[in-house]
Parts: structure tokens; C-alpha cells; sequence
């Protein structure tokens, strides 16, 4: 009987995400977007292969070498240099030298984290050319393979943050909503308490003691990120409730957990979920700015915060403000449409035009 | 209802007393707070002064136990903490925030010394806001559909995809005269010469440096409150009672304005609450780009200079009027919409 109920329950409730998904494809600018920023997130994972400075595949004396996983020596082939090889140089020298020997690049062949000064001469930074779409930051790396990998880095960020404050904050505000009473209260009031803590003085402070890593910013941004949603969350277990499904189930004997986890949440999971997107948008700004202000990742991760502190210290240089600019506007504008879509997929009325 | 505001005045108390308790607890127990850099100012200073005088030639620079001591006590450290932060709360009680370390001053002369800053940008940004975002919103919601609507949707979309800081920082770029055109000044509140401009010199020049500073700070809360206006709107004319108003025979526009909005404005009214917070307005980020000594600033470097008198009074202050505006802001909502009742 009990097995019965749930698998009807269970059918309906896939029905009405598949019928949300449809209408979300059906809304063209969130649908694309959300196809764009799932590719290039996903690309993202492989950017070594098209954007960084150890080569693909070197063929040196009839041998093949892989350096994109693992490290080489410059002797081992044969390049005049200290340290690792440059595989830029060896594949002009090879070119040069015409003995069959030849080295695969990546499509943009410069490293995030690499200094350039040595190849290119002058003074950094260096304005966009063609071999350096967006020129160089002022320690002479390239900033179009620093705006690549602070993508992943910026937006992996954000999705566990995101992730993390979720599953935490849903699951107190369940609490909460669900007990009510005395729980309810005293914990509200230590959420208030914990809220209204200023939380970039936090970080500030504790990023002034600590050098902040990536887990470690990622702990403290899920500590103070959690709170809203737990409000959200109370609110709609409170609604839910009071329904009569909720009744059901508790005179047929259902446990507590059951009532919490497979009847309430389904329902009231909605709001959250329409508002995912923004969470992750907020949580791209957050990282951002604490980059900007110089308490965010430690360098030298490639990052779009750092970048634009750098084009404001040297506001001639508008490649160093504007392409980090660009490159989070696409990005933050792409989700911020899907987010939209996402909302109206997954609101019920239809609101009748005027007229 | 009157039982439930003052129960929630009340309720300010307790929340109030753990945010100060929390933040200080922090402040005075993680490692580098005044003491020790006051301390180390000194062994750096002591080993210019040392090989100047030529004194001593005591070349580890160690600082005389005695004057640890006095430093001890002058901060407040050779007490135990508890005792500190009751000391703290009996001071803020007789409205005593402390002196700060940094300007040497009691902290909230240095507070209120901002005030007019963060008033300032505050009210003008406040002001513009619900005078483009209400009537744009309304404006939306009856057009919904239209292309003006799918344009300015798409416009302030566009304008919440973009921090304000950086939307800040690329005006200065092009408009600032980095690189491009030099139209604004590089930031500032005021020119330095501004004691010495004529009447509508002074105008002019505190027009010019606030333009790009109230369009970085609008950039951000455009989108939400033309969205929430709009929504607020369309969900109103969706309802019986207006369509009870149509077949009456009323006119289009009656219905909108003599009807609808009223409805409308309901939730929108309740974020006027927090306009008391104006005093403390200001980003640190934004004030940062533009170089402009507000509250966001002080707030930042009196943490990274751990001038922490200056830091728990900021804080004070600002919560404070954060929990006085959330009640007032749920007082509006009850005096606007009388269906609520808050018990």
C-alpha cells in the first residue's frame, strides 16, 4: 500500500519537473544560455589542451613525449636552457633545425601563471596583440589565459558555495519550520544574531591573519551564505504544513523523516531553486570583489578580481579593466538569463495581459 | 499589534548584544591586533632611532619588558577578555565608543565626520532609484510584452550582470581620462581646490565627481526593484477586483493608477524602512574605485589597521539601525496594507 503511494507520488512529481524542463526549453534566451555555459564550464576542465604552455606531444628522435602530463627537463630535448622545457621556443627550434622532430601546442600556447618578460622584451604591461588577445598584466603573464582559467576557478567556486549553503541552509530552515515552537525561536534569534554579522568585515579579518586558500574561502563564504535561504525554506514548511497531504501522513503514522524529506521538501524546494542562479551569481561577485580588494584567493591564482585591481593601479591600461569586465559580464549575464527562465519555468500562474 | 512591535523592540536587545559580542570576541582574540603591531612598529622604528643615536648597539632591538606592560595596559589586554567587553558595554552604555588608535580622536567624532559623505551619495541613489524604478516598473507591466518592455527587461539585466565597482572602474577608464576621453575627474568627493571655485564653480565641480559614483551605485538595484515593481504590478492586475473595475465600465487609466498601483506599491513601500541606513551608505569597493573617504572606506582600513574601537563602533551603529529598520520597515508594511497583522 505504502509502496503504491510513493510510486504514484514519485511519477507525478517527475511529470512536473519534466514539464517545467519543457517549458524552460521553450524560453530561447535562458535555454541557449544554459547549453553555452554548460559547454565552455565543461570545456573548462580541459583548457591545458587548448590554452597553456606545455606542449601537447613532442616528437624528438623518433620518440614520443607527452609534456602536458608530466614534467620535462629543456636537455631532455634537447633545448639549450635551464630548468623546464620552453615549448614554444623548441618548436621553432625544431622548425629551424628541419630533422623530423616536431612539437604539438595548445591552440593559445601561453600559461596563466607563466612570466613572459624573457620573449617579449619591453615593459609590462604589454597591450593586446595578435599573438596576446588581451596583452599582458603587469608581471608579464598573458591576461586571455588568465581570463580562461579564472573562469573555472571563479564558477567552481561559486557552484560549491552555492551547493553547500543549500543543503545547510535547507536543512535548518526545515528544522525550524518543521518543529516550530521553542526551536523555532531560539534558533531565529541565533540566525538573526549570525546574519547580521557584517561578513566581509569577517573575512577581511580573518584573510589578514591567514593567507585564504581556495577550501578555506570557501568555508568561511558557505559560514555567513546560508542564512537567507533558511528563511525561505522556514517559511514554506510552515505553509506546507498546515495542508492536508501533511495530516495525511502523519495520522497513517509516517515518521517525521519521511513527512520532512518526501513530502514537504518536494513542495517546498520551488523558491530555492528558481533563485539558484542568482545565489551563484552573488557568490561569483563575492569572490570577485574580495579578489579586487586583495583578501580573495592568493595569487598567483589566476583571478578576475585581481586583474581589474591591477587596470585600476594602472588606469592606462584598459585591457587590464575591460577584458576581466567582459569576461564576467558574458558570463554573469548568461546565468542571470537563465535564472530568469528558470523562474518562470518553475512559476505556476500565468498572469493574464491586461486585456 | 502594538504588543508585537514592542516585543520586538525588545527582542533588539539580546540580538544586538551577541552581534557586538561575537564580532569583539573575534577581533580581540585572533593573533595581529594593535598590540602586536604597535609593537612591531616600534622594533622597526627603534632600529632607525637606534642606529641614529648610535645608542646601546643592542642589535636584537628588544623591547624593554616595562614598555610591553605599558602597551598592554594602554589597549586594555592585561585584562581578561571578559572583563574587556564589560567594560566596552558600559562605556557604549554612557555613549562612550572609545578613542581610535589611528587618528587619535574619540571614535565617534571620526564617525560622524563621514556622515555627510555617505548621506549624500546615499540619498541621491535612494532618491533616483525609486524615481526611474517605480514609474519604469509600471510602466513595464502594462506594456508587458511590448519591446519596450523586452529592451529595458534586457537593459537591466544587463546592468545587474555587472558589479557596480566594475562598471565604476571601466567608466573611469574611458571617461577618466586613462585612456580615452577625459570627461570626469579620477575620483575624489571634491576637487582640492574647491574652497577656492566661485559659487557655481563649487556646483559644477561636486556634480562632476558625484555623476560616475550614483551610477555605480544605481547599476545594482535597478534590476530588483523594476522587476519587483513590475511583478507586483502584473500579479495586481491579474485579480478579480480588476477585472470587477473593467467591467464597471472605468477607463484604462483608472484602473491602473486608482486601483492597481496602490495595490502595487504595497511591497515596494516596505524597503523604506531601511533608509535610515543612509547615515551609514557606502561601499567599500566603490568608494575604493573613486577614491572617495566615506564609510566603506573607514570601515576597511580601520580593520586592515586594526583600529578596532573604530570597527566595533561602525558596527554598532550600523546594526543597530539595521534591527530598527527591519521593525520600522514591517510597521509600513502593516500601516500600508491593512489585511497584515502581526501578532
Amino acid at each position: 500500500m505504502s509502496e503504491n503511494n510513493s510510486n504514484t507520488e514519485k511519477t507525478a512529481s517527475v511529470s512536473i519537473l519534466r514539464k517545467r524542463w519543457k517549458k524552460f526549453k521553450t524560453i530561447k534566451r535562458g535555454y541557449y544560455s544554459f547549453l553555452l555555459i554548460l559547454f565552455l564550464y565543461i570545456l573548462s576542465f580541459l583548457l591545458p589542451l587548448f590554452i597553456g604552455r606545455d606542449a601537447l606531444i613532442v616528437k624528438y628522435n623518433g620518440e614520443y613525449s607527452f609534456p602536458i602530463f608530466k614534467y620535462y627537463s629543456a636537455e631532455s630535448f634537447g633545448q639549450e636552457l635551464q630548468g623546464e622545457a620552453n615549448y614554444r621556443l623548441l618548436k621553432k627550434q625544431y622548425q629551424e633545425e628541419d630533422k623530423g622532430n616536431w612539437v604539438l601546442l595548445p591552440l593559445y600556447p601561453f600559461g596563466p601563471n607563466e612570466n613572459l618578460l624573457d620573449e617579449m622584451g619591453g615593459n609590462p604591461p604589454h597591450p593586446p596583440s595578435a599573438q596576446h588577445w588581451c596583452g599582458t598584466d603587469d608581471r608579464g603573464r598573458d591576461v586571455f589565459a588568465r581570463l580562461a582559467h579564472g573562469f573555472n576557478i571563479g564558477l567552481s567556486f561559486s557552484i560549491i558555495v552555492t551547493l553547500l549553503t543549500y543543503v545547510i541552509g535547507i536543512a535548518i530552515g526545515a528544522i525550524l519550520g518543521f518543529y516550530g515552537g521553542k526551536i523555532d525561536i531560539f534558533g531565529l534569534r541565533l540566525i538573526e544574531i549570525w546574519g547580521t554579522l557584517p561578513f566581509l568585515f569577517v573575512i577581511i579579518i580573518i584573510s589578514s591573519i591567514i593567507q585564504p586558500n581556495f577550501l578555506l574561502l570557501i568555508f568561511i563564504l558557505t559560514l555567513f551564505g546560508w542564512i537567507g535561504i533558511v528563511y525561505y525554506i522556514r517559511g514554506e514548511f510552515y505553509r506546507e504544513k498546515a495542508r492536508d497531504y501533511v495530516s495525511a501522513a502523519v495520522s497513517m503514522g509516517a515518521k517525521n523523516s519521511k513527512i520532512i524529506f518526501s513530502h514537504i521538501l518536494p513542495n517546498s524546494l520551488t523558491p530555492v531553486i528558481s533563485f539558484a542562479p542568482f545565489a551563484i551569481v552573488a557568490n561569483i561577485f563575492s569572490l570577485v570583489s574580495l579578489d579586487f580588494l586583495g583578501f580573495g584567493l592568493p595569487p598567483p591564482t589566476p583571478s578576475w578580481g585581481q586583474l581589474m585591481q591591477q587596470g585600476l593601479s594602472n588606469i592606462d591600461n584598459w585591457w587590464l579593466i575591460v577584458t576581466p569586465l567582459v569576461a564576467m559580464f558574458f558570463t554573469l549575464l548568461t546565468i542571470v538569463f537563465i535564472g530568469e527562465a528558470i523562474r518562470e519555468a518553475f512559476d505556476p500562474k500565468i498572469y493574464s495581459r491586461l486585456r | 499589534m502594538t504588543s508585537y512591535f514592542i516585543r520586538r523592540f525588545l527582542l533588539i536587545i539580546p540580538t544586538f548584544f551577541g552581534i557586538t559580542l561575537i564580532t569583539f570576541l573575534i577581533l580581540q582574540i585572533v593573533p595581529g591586533g594593535p598590540l602586536e603591531m604597535e609593537i612591531m612598529k616600534i622594533r622597526m622604528g627603534g632600529n632607525k632611532g637606534g642606529t641614529e643615536s648610535g645608542s646601546g648597539g643592542n642589535s636584537t632591538q628588544n623591547i624593554p619588558q616595562s614598555a610591553v606592560e605599558e602597551l598592554t595596559k594602554f589597549y586594555g589586554f592585561d585584562k581578561p577578555i571578559q572583563e574587556r567587553y564589560v567594560i566596552w558595554v558600559t562605556n557604549l552604555l554612557k555613549l562612550d565608543l572609545g578613542k581610535s588608535y589611528v587618528y587619535a580622536e574619540p571614535v565617534s567624532d571620526v564617525i560622524v565626520s563621514r556622515f555627510p559623505v555617505s548621506i549624500y551619495f546615499g540619498l541621491i541613489g535612494f532618491i533616483l532609484t525609486y524615481l526611474i524604478c517605480v514609474p519604469l516598473g509600471v510602466y513595464k507591466a502594462v506594456k508587458n510584452g511590448s519591446t519596450f518592455d523586452f529592451i529595458s527587461s534586457a537593459l537591466v539585466f544587463i546592468g545587474y550582470a555587472i558589479p557596480g565597482f566594475a562598471f565604476g572602474a571601466l567608466m573611469l577608464v574611458l571617461l577618466g581620462g586613462g585612456s580615452f576621453f577625459d570627461v570626469f575627474p579620477l575620483g575624489g568627493f571634491r576637487s582640492s581646490d574647491f574652497e577656492s571655485l566661485s559659487f557655481f564653480g563649487k556646483i559644477a565641480d561636486q556634480i562632476n565627481h558625484t555623476i560616475l559614483p550614483v551610477v555605480s551605485y544605481l547599476i545594482g538595484s535597478f534590476a530588483t526593484l523594476t522587476i519587483l515593481t513590475k511583478n507586483s504590478v502584473i500579479e495586481n492586475l491579474s485579480q478579480d477586483y480588476i477585472r470587477t473595475a473593467f467591467s464597471k465600465g472605468l477607463s484604462e487609466k483608472r484602473v491602473i493608477f486608482g486601483h492597481a498601483l496602490r495595490n502595487s506599491l504595497i511591497p515596494i513601500s516596505t524597503g523604506l524602512g531601511h533608509a535610515i541606513s543612509l547615515v551609514l551608505a557606502g561601499s567599500v569597493l566603490i568608494e575604493k574605485v573613486f577614491n572617495i573617504n566615506g564609510i566603506g572606506l573607514l570601515s576597511f582600513d580601520s580593520i586592515v589597521q586594526r583600529d578596532y574601537p573604530v570597527v566595533m563602533g561602525i558596527l554598532v551603529i550600523s546594526t543597530l539601525l539595521l534591527l530598527v529598520g527591519n521593525i520600522i520597515s514591517d510597521i509600513i508594511y502593516a500601516l500600508v496594507d491593512p489585511r497584515i497583522r502581526f501578532k
